[in-house]
């Protein structure tokens, strides 16, 4: 099932919250490791100094038992319940004496241990408390030659190190959390900052969609301007197109009204049939003609847009040549091009060949028998380059007449003179839309006329001739 | 002449048939693609009508497929779609000329008597004959692989003389190659042709590809070559 996808700025502050969290909580596993780590030495040396004072306060008595004189009467070890405990046995684990400290807990001190062995675990009290006890084995010599084998052990609650364990904890969640905190707020805000564009961006499509603004608004970062530029330019074509439909629908629902009329007003005059016949007819195919124009001027493309392909033209122009050399045979045709194989138009496929196709159609038409094709670019200009394809033909020419009234702007459908259209006015009008030129005059070389367009254009790499 | 008029639109149908029939021809008519390619394919027509928005077939398809078969019939086409574009995809997928609607229907007449009289124009696309070769969907030659330009007259003697490899043909003949009309029959256009063709195709006189024969006609000497097909008897 696809999902929509997230929001860009969720995604990065997921992707970067993820990793972060991953890591603080990695770091303080260890830390909170090598704090219980180092608490627990601690703890350890702390009972051995106590098992060393042990050593030093036993002492043999009169029956060949020991005493243990402790050096301060107000040790904790004198104190019932006082958390620190301590007791000697001999090798064979035997009881010879206990701290007062351990009356009343329920604790079982030392063990059986040979000389040297020493040994270090953890109990319970019976208060639930824990204890850590450590204990060694240990040849007591208490005069020359004589000596006894005992085990000396010292046990500490462990509960003031689990407190401050609790403490060191509390301590690190609080700053660890308030720097994750921290840190995602800061990253949150860049993002805010980064992603600010694209967000103006939003806001100015809805303008736009809303009818508020007529495109977007410049001063776009880098890395956002291509796409903006490209919008305006779409946008620009949609509007250009939008106006050209309407323009065509206004033309044509007005230039159709004149027939109409002219053939309504034939129906109610008493003129024979035959002359009513013909004139109905040639309104008909002034009717036909119109709307065959204002279709052409309605399909003409929105001109070079964004991300628009290059055509490459000769392909183009061998295909219309062929079509020509067979909609024209019964003329004694020879059309020559000279075009560069990597010449590319900017624009629609179909209205290159439209333009190419009514220019070389006419040529055909008034030629005798010689038509030239020769196109270049201007590669030393910016994109689009200028792409421009002379066409001229062995003709009797265009008079200089005809060529002011075929450029001239305006020119409607319902004015064209029939029979006399050089079909001429519906290529100045799609060169116009892709913001190119158009000229007519004579031919030096073959001595007909020359018609040359200029169109934007680009070079095809690779293209071979 | 025996005419296939392919149109979905049933009044433009009738309005032909009735208009060719009455000017003396024999007219099959079809309403869609698949009707027109069976009547195409079936009957001996002489040139077809064809327009190019058909149902279940359209238009440029039928015309790919007749051509595919072998059918060398003139092809007239039929658009609504007056576009350049429509017009060379029509002519490139093997129809010989067109007409945009709306039309006249002497338009069409005058039409199809100028592609009765030059029936058969489409060749396989490429032919060869000898070191002469002929591209017909682009309308180029090349000789030993080097361009020749041909006028278009030119072109289509050659390509006739080609198509018809071996055999003599009258210069009445390849006159009607040319014109749609019957003026300039005596003329001798055709040996003006014939020369420049000479000329063009064999400069320094060494493959000599046209023979003349002396008051019958025209003969291309060179071995027509086509590409051997393998698997059939």
């Amino acid at each position: 099932m696809a999902r929509a996808p997230r929001s860009v700025s969720r995604r990065l502050l997921f992707a970067v919250a993820v990793p972060l969290v991953l890591f603080f909580a990695l770091t303080v596993g260890v830390l909170d490791g090598v704090f219980r780590e180092l608490a627990n030495v601690a703890l350890r040396e702390l009972l051995a100094e106590q098992v060393v004072g042990l050593v030093t306060a036993v002492d043999l008595n009169r029956d060949g038992g020991i005493d243990v004189n402790l050096l301060d009467p107000e040790s904790r070890l004198e104190v019932p319940g006082s958390g620190l405990y301590a007791a000697v046995r001999d090798e064979n684990g035997k009881l010879l004496w206990s701290s007062a400290s351990l009356s009343g807990t329920g604790l079982e001190l030392g063990m059986r241990l040979a000389v040297g062995g020493v040994d270090f675990r953890y109990q319970r009290a019976r208060d639930g408390t824990q204890v850590a006890e450590l204990s060694r084995g240990l040849q007591w010599v208490y005069a020359a030659g004589e000596s006894k084998n005992l085990v000396f052990t010292a046990a500490d609650s462990t509960e003031p190190q689990r407190r401050q364990l609790w403490r060191f904890r509390q301590q690190m969640a609080g700053w660890f959390g308030a720097l994750v905190l921290a840190l995602l707020a800061t990253m949150a805000w860049m993002m805010r900052r980064a992603l600010a564009p694209v967000r103006r961006l939003e806001q100015e499509i809805a303008a736009v969609e809303a009818g508020a603004a007529q495109g977007l608004g410049a001063a776009y970062p880098r890395e956002l301007a291509g796409v903006t530029t490209g919008l305006n330019a779409l946008l620009e074509s949609e509007r250009n197109r939008i106006a050209r439909y309407r323009d065509t629908l206004g033309n044509l629902a007005h230039s159709l009204k004149t027939p109409l009329a002219v053939i309504r007003a034939t129906l109610g005059t008493v003129e024979s049939a035959d002359t009513q016949r013909a004139t109905i007819q040639m309104e008909i195919d002034r009717m036909a003609q119109i709307v065959e124009h204002q279709l052409k001027r309605a399909a003409a493309g929105g001109g070079a847009t964004l991300g628009q392909a290059s055509v490459a033209v000769l392909p183009l122009l061998s295909e219309l040549r062929a079509a020509m050399l067979k909609v024209h045979a019964d003329k004694d045709l020879r059309i020559d091009l000279e075009v560069p194989a990597q010449l590319g138009f900017l624009g629609d496929t179909g209205d290159i060949l439209e333009l190419l196709g009514n220019v070389l159609d006419n040529a055909c038409k008034w030629c005798r028998s010689r038509i030239a094709v020769s196109a270049q670019l201007d590669e030393a200009r910016a994109l689009p380059q200028r792409l421009s394809i002379v066409v001229e033909d062995d003709g009797p020419g265009i008079a200089t007449t005809d060529r002011m009234r075929v450029i001239e702007r305006g020119v409607r459908a319902d004015e064209h003179v029939p029979g006399h259209g050089l079909g001429l006015s519906m290529v100045r009008e799609t060169v116009a839309i892709y913001g190119g030129r158009f000229f007519i005059d004579a031919s030096p070389g073959l001595g007909g006329a020359r018609v040359e367009l200029q169109l934007p254009g680009r070079s095809i790499p690779g293209a071979v001739g | 002449m025996r005419i296939l008029v392919v149109e979905d639109e049933a009044v433009l149908r009738e309005a032909l048939r009735v208009d060719l029939t009455a000017a003396g021809h024999t007219v099959d008519v079809a309403a869609d693609g698949e009707e027109g390619l069976y009547a195409g394919t079936e009957y001996p027509i002489d040139v077809a009508i064809i327009d190019l928005g058909l149902p279940k077939l359209s238009g440029l398809d039928l015309i790919r497929q007749l051509r595919a078969r072998g059918k060398s019939f003139g092809v007239l086409i039929l658009t609504a779609r007056d576009r350049w574009q429509d017009k060379v995809e029509g002519l490139s997928a093997g129809a010989d000329d067109y007409v945009a609607k709306p039309f006249h229907v002497a338009e069409v007449q005058a039409r199809l008597a100028a592609l009765l009289r030059r029936a058969g124009g489409w060749a396989s696309p490429r032919l060869a004959c000898g070191p002469i070769e002929l591209d017909s969907r682009a309308q180029t030659v090349t000789v030993r692989g080097t361009a020749v330009e041909l006028t278009s007259f030119e072109y289509r003697i050659l390509e006739h003389l080609m198509l018809r490899a071996g055999e003599v043909l009258s210069k009445t003949e390849l006159t009607e190659r040319l014109y749609a009309q019957d003026f300039d029959r005596d003329s001798n256009v055709v040996e003006v042709l014939v020369g420049r063709l000479r000329r063009k195709l064999d400069p320094d006189d060494t493959l000599k590809p046209i023979e003349t024969l002396r008051g019958r006609g025209y003969r291309l000497s060179l071995p027509r070559q086509s590409a051997p097909v393998a698997g059939t008897l």
